[in-house]
């Protein structure tokens, strides 16, 4: 074998290996959001049934749940489930201090948020559906007096809600507690 | 030639797993670096790219919306040496427009450090401010004076600074360098 040979099968070897370790890499890229058993969702499961608001466990030291969670704000989740129904989130806001309701969908990734400053009368408010059930609903509005409803569309059926509300001091921690803890999810009774 | 292509495959598969559990670590697309910060806007989006998604998924991070705000992440000083528990940082002293921010000291995965003082972070509604509005925040493992945010007990950290209820939240590539906190190395021991 000449050198020239040698060097030619030790370049097709070493390209190999890159074409394998690239082709891999994508596979392990693209597969990681759908095979991932411990992503958000996962997480919050642990915590609480679907439906149920439970508070968000505060950032700390001891807390490895939920990274680059800010110990400055308190935070509540509910999951839901659209199949039964559409899901109504339903807040009240009133601290000095800001306030935010989130959508996100089975994968974590937010498709709709809305904060204190869209609130009336101290309320935030929305319903949540699919394509189907917002076809549904938009068909059966009258059309004299059409809904008020905040009507927002999940790309997924399941998802979860989490309110965060910032407390301006270490010691009003607690009130900014309170109020994410006050947020109810509950599935509305599926349109006739 | 059947053992070497075996032998380049499996080598390839290590290589391959290796590199993207390294790389979802740290996603390299998706961020934007302005002076020793970066900030990934869409990473909590529907438009975020894979390799952010993935890194999502493995973190179980919750993340915020563009409409609540924006996390930005150091882990460099501005001169752009990385961190080090060993020397005294000053970061101040202005942060871009935001109805409340937050700047706070974590270990490398995003998780507070426990340290004596009980101190995580400062918000904007209770830090002391100098003369002229301003802020110095000092990070070190030694107490300081004023605003001093402790290092603790772990060789890597990170600072996060998160700015609320901001109009930066539509156009994040657009933050102005100078608007944003400087870190300063003021000396190491």
């Amino acid at each position: 074998m000449t050198f020239t040979a040698r060097l030619g099968g030790a370049a097709l070897f070493v390209a190999a290996v890159v074409a394998a370790a690239a082709l891999v890499h994508f596979v392990v890229v693209l597969l990681v959001p759908i095979v991932a058993t411990h992503d958000a969702y996962a997480r919050l499961a642990e915590l609480a049934p679907p439906g149920a608001t439970a508070p968000l466990p505060r950032a700390g030291p001891d807390e490895r749940r939920f990274s680059w969670d800010d110990p400055a704000l308190a935070g509540a989740f509910c999951r839901y489930n659209l199949s039964a129904g559409p899901l109504r989130v339903k807040a009240s806001v009133g601290r000095a201090g800001f306030a935010s309701l989130s959508f996100h969908t089975r994968r974590g990734a937010v498709f709709y948020a809305l904060t204190d400053r869209a609130a009336t009368h101290g309320r935030m408010e929305a319903v949540i559906v699919t394509p189907a059930q917002l076809r549904n609903l938009v068909a059966h509005d009258d059309e004299d007096d059409p809904s008020q409803d905040l009507r927002v569309v999940s790309p997924t059926v399941e998802g979860f809600v989490v309110m965060r509300a910032f407390s301006e001091l270490p010691s009003l921690y607690g009130a900014a507690a309170d109020e994410v803890k006050a947020m109810t999810c509950a599935t509305e009774p599926p349109t006739p | 030639m059947v053992v070497k292509a075996v032998a380049a495959g499996a080598i390839g598969l290590a290589l391959g797993v290796a590199a993207s559990g390294s790389i979802l670590a740290d996603p390299p697309f998706g961020a934007t670096t302005i002076g020793a910060w970066r900030v990934a806007a869409k990473a909590g989006s529907l438009e975020a790219d894979p390799y952010t998604r993935a890194a999502l998924a493995r973190s179980g991070e919750i993340p915020l919306a563009l409409g609540e705000g924006l996390k930005l992440v150091a882990r460099v000083d501005s001169a752009g040496r990385p961190l080090d528990r060993r020397c005294l940082y000053r970061v101040g002293a202005h942060t871009p427009a935001a109805r409340y921010w937050t700047l706070s000291l974590t270990d490398a995965d995003g998780y507070p450090v426990e340290n004596a003082a009980g101190r995580y972070g400062f918000r904007s509604s209770e830090i002391l401010r100098d003369g002229d509005g301003g802020f110095s925040v000092y990070v070190s493992a030694l107490a300081h004076a004023g605003n001093w945010l402790p290092v603790g007990h772990v060789q890597n950290f990170a600072l996060a600074l998160r700015l609320y209820d901001t109009p930066l939240a539509a156009s994040a590539g657009g933050i102005e360098k100078s608007s944003l906190p400087t870190i300063d190395r003021e000396g190491c021991a």
